[in-house]
């Protein structure tokens, strides 16, 4: 059997997800899926899986269209789709998990428990002879690996052909992984097809028979995993070479003054022996998904449950604690995700300009002049050029470009100069291009202020385009540096996959 | 954040688009049928459109107006207290309790105040730091209050001896008007002026809009909610010492009603000027709104178990149209 998806386009409201993608899966193969998150991967398998349906394109079943309107009719065509964050019911035994909702029954209503529980026992025999799990115990005591076995023999218990498998090593520790690597293999064999998506591209190497790689959207290529380096993956899910260029003249007007110092600094599995920022300069950090970039430097910002043996802001020693200890010792951050982390949609763009500083505008005891927070928001508006039909406009009604300007004029709101550190994040993610120029320009314009600047990005012509100095990420620690002489798509490439250029 | 300042009401106006002439629909639909359930009373009901009756309504919904009033701040960082009711029950007969003991008036005022303190501590407690959703755990506290509340009063009323100053706050009038509707002007205008014109509002409303964002932006979220829980209580305990000097006395359960009332108050306000959000304005109005119902049909005779329904039927409406606009999450 085969399924073939083409010409798949998915519209959301505000991006392309995808954009006339064709790629077909088999039952004889394990069929790697790889592309950087907003790659589109998870819209694909939504689809194929029936979560989605697509705004435009086909999907055929042996040549035979068909029309995948929800999980259920997925399923009843062989789909079935195990998701990354695990739909097992904790409380519950594997047994009662694997035959969830398909209980051998007494008069309709009460459950046979004796019948239940041989009956997933004969399902994880017949799938995985070799595996061993205690079916009576409750799922939240069995180890990671077995649970995802009971998920994986819940989604063969039907008829299923092919079986999506989103990260499902992500939670296990590596000593499980190899089980599951085991069981992944074996299917094709019995049958049943794997779609695999991973962000371990080792993984994806070592278990796929195809691969197809997704950027931005759009089908990349797919080929048998023979003919695939690793290098060729990361090259395949990052070049975007050909894009409009916004370099601008990346000045190198850096001073000697370091505004950020820090040494030893770790946060979770992320540890960065040393990392300085000159005054004036823009650093870029890059890796892949889950590299500890990101990590890093949001953690510079809130340094909730890391450690570090020494810090200093603009030369003064500083006690990594709290955001607003961090914001006091003055760094700020433009997160990604502006939605979610920085701004407030029920809000006016005023409001959300003075959610960091509102007592800008105060007049003693905490009280607001509205005159002068307007005045103030007015200001941040022409410096930034926000497009709005007046501060009251609510956030949420805003262009994508326009609420990223809000979430950095939050720090220049009454505090020009305050931050000598300033971090950003994914800073033009869903940012039309013209706004992004701007959102550039500003940020050379704070880099010429004196403010250093860190930008952790995973659009390295961003990164190509704004940066003095790169830090490429690996297995959540720095790798050297890259001096901007030395710049180019491959060499970051070839920095973050661990493979000399 | 003002909702009747020039520049909002402006920007709709000058909007072409259809999206915020939807949006003006549905921020004063609901003061439009507040007004059209007046302009009904007023052609069916004889004495409903009088001054008397007017002022009536005032005085009748002044303790609701107030609590909703400390309500509002809850619902605004998005924590509900489910405890005014027995705070108010509690206030109501402890001022009491204290007078007939002797206690001088401003010193039985204050005593109220303190146990409304303490009661909000405990409640932001074990909310902030305890870590328990607010609707588990002011559900327990107002289990906890009532209990203390008949173990004082062995469930009978307190009167008698009860100091006339004291009733006055409850049953006066100045030029006519009904002291308690000052009080409750007064409440009103300070809950509205902190929630919208000082810092300590924007951050309330920052937490309850975004907690993340807010947590990103350096407030200190732990500390607005927990503010919030004990302005909740604060008003609660205020409502209820008025409430035992309007009755004249210091009934037990008195304050039971308080609880859903003022919750409905806050949804209907909920659904006008900014809708989804909770605000002082929209919940006076929503207490005005429950006040124009009772009134009304009281006067047409009704039973109250019909204004108990009519109630429950308003306040349906009411979050059916909030969670058609905006996600109400608010555990």
């Amino acid at each position: 059997m085969e399924i073939v998806l083409s010409d798949i386009t998915m519209q959301f409201p505000g991006t392309l997800a995808l954009d006339g993608v064709t790629a077909g899966f088999r039952t004889d193969e394990v069929h790697g899926l790889i592309g950087e998150n907003g790659a589109g991967k998870s819209t694909l398998v939504n689809i194929l899986g029936g979560s989605l349906q697509p705004s435009a394109g086909t999907v055929q079943i042996d040549g035979r269209a068909v029309r995948l309107a929800s999980p259920h009719d997925a399923l009843l065509q062989g789909i079935a789709h195990v998701s990354q964050e695990g739909s097992l019911v904790p409380g519950l035994n594997g047994a009662e998990n694997i035959l969830l909702g398909a209980e051998p029954r007494v008069a309709g209503a009460m459950i046979r428990t004796g019948a239940l529980k041989a009956e997933a026992e004969a399902l994880v025999a017949k799938w995985f002879p070799q595996v061993r799990i205690d079916l009576a115990r409750p799922v939240s005591e069995l180890p990671m690996a077995d649970r995802k076995v009971i998920e994986i023999v819940r989604a063969l218990r039907g008829a299923a052909r092919i079986v999506i498998l989103d990260e499902p090593t992500a939670t296990l520790p590596a000593r499980e992984k190899e089980q599951l690597w085991g069981i992944i293999r074996q299917l094709p064999k019995q049958g049943v097809g794997v779609v695999l998506i991973s962000h371990f591209l080792s993984e994806i190497k070592a278990l796929s028979d195809r691969i197809t790689v997704l950027r931005d959207g759009r089908h990349i290529r797919t080929d048998p995993s023979a003919s695939m380096s690793e290098h060729d993956m990361v090259d395949m899910m990052l070049r975007r070479s050909g894009g409009a260029n916004l370099r601008g003249a990346a000045g190198a007007a850096q001073s000697t003054e370091v505004v950020l110092d820090v040494a030893g600094w770790s946060v979770g599995a992320i540890e960065v022996p040393q990392f300085r920022l000159h005054a004036g300069e823009i650093v870029g950090l890059i890796g892949l998904t889950g590299a500890g970039h990101f990590g890093f430097a949001r953690s510079l910002h809130n340094p909730v449950g890391g450690r570090c043996r020494a810090m200093s802001v603009a030369g003064k020693p500083v006690r990594p604690g709290s955001v607003s200890q961090m914001q006091k010792a003055g760094i700020a951050l433009v997160p990604d995700h502006r939605m979610e982390y920085a701004l407030i949609g029920e809000w006016s763009v005023r409001e959300n300009l003075a959610m960091v500083h509102p007592s800008f505008a105060g007049i003693g005891g905490g009280v607001l002049s509205m005159q002068r927070e307007e005045a103030e928001a007015q200001r941040v508006m022409r410096l930034l050029n926000v497009k709005a039909h007046s501060s009251g406009q609510l956030l949420k009604t805003l262009s994508g470009g326009n609420k990223q300007k809000i979430s950095i004029g939050k720090w220049l709101y009454g505090a020009e100069g305050r931050y000598r550190v300033m971090i950003f994040i994914e800073p033009t993610e869903g940012v039309d291009i013209g706004a992004k120029a701007e959102i550039y320009a500003e940020m050379r314009r704070l880099a010429a202020s004196g403010v250093g600047i860190i930008i952790a990005s995973s659009d390295l012509l961003e990164i190509e385009s704004v940066a003095h100095r790169v830090i490429p990420f690996a297995n959540q620690r720095p790798g050297p540096e890259i001096a901007q002489s030395g710049f180019s798509e491959s060499a970051f490439i070839a920095a973050i996959s661990g493979v000399a250029a | 954040m003002s909702d009747l300042t020039p520049s909002t009401t402006t920007v709709s106006a000058q909007s072409p688009t259809g999206f915020l002439r939807k949006d003006l629909v549905q921020r004063y639909s609901t003061l439009v049928v507040l007004v059209l359930m007046f302009a009904v009373f007023t052609v069916t009901v004889d004495k409903f459109m009088t001054p008397q009756n007017l002022l009536n309504i005032a005085q009748q919904i002044s303790m609701l107006t107030i609590v909703g009033a400390g309500l509002t701040f809850g619902f605004a960082a998005k924590e509900m207290d489910l405890s005014v009711g027995f705070s108010v029950g509690l206030a109501g007969v402890l001022v009491p309790l204290m007078l007939v003991a002797g206690v001088s008036l401003p010193l039985a005022l204050l005593g109220g105040l303190a146990a409304g303190l303490a009661i909000g501590a405990v409640n932001a407690a074990l909310v902030t730091l305890v870590g328990i959703p607010s609707l588990i755990a002011t559900l327990a506290t107002g289990s906890i209050l009532f209990g203390i509340n008949f173990l004082m009063t062995g469930g009978r009323a307190i009167y008698g001896g009860l100091p006339d100053t004291y009733l006055w706050l409850g049953q006066g009038r100045v030029a006519g008007i009904p002291v308690l509707a000052f009080f409750m002007l007064a409440a009103v205008a300070i809950a509205w002026f902190v929630m919208e014109r000082t810092i300590f509002g924007r951050y309330i409303y920052a937490v309850g809009g975004n907690q993340k964002a807010a947590e990103l932006s350096g407030v200190k979220v732990r500390r607005y909610k927990a503010a919030a829980l004990v302005v909740c209580a604060v008003f609660a305990v205020m409502a209820g010492t008025l409430l035992a000097a309007r009755l004249g006395s210091g009934q037990p359960n008195a304050g039971e009603r308080y609880l859903l009332d003022g919750l409905a108050t806050v949804f209907i306000g909920m659904t006008m000027l900014r809708p989804g959000t909770a605000t002082v304005l929209g919940t006076f109005f929503g207490a005005l709104f429950i006040g124009v119902i009772n009134n009304g049909l009281n006067l047409m005779g009704m039973d109250t178990y019909i204004q108990s329904i009519v109630k429950g039927v308003i306040i349906l409406v009411a979050v059916a149209v909030v969670s058609r606009s905006t996600k109400l999450n608010l555990l």
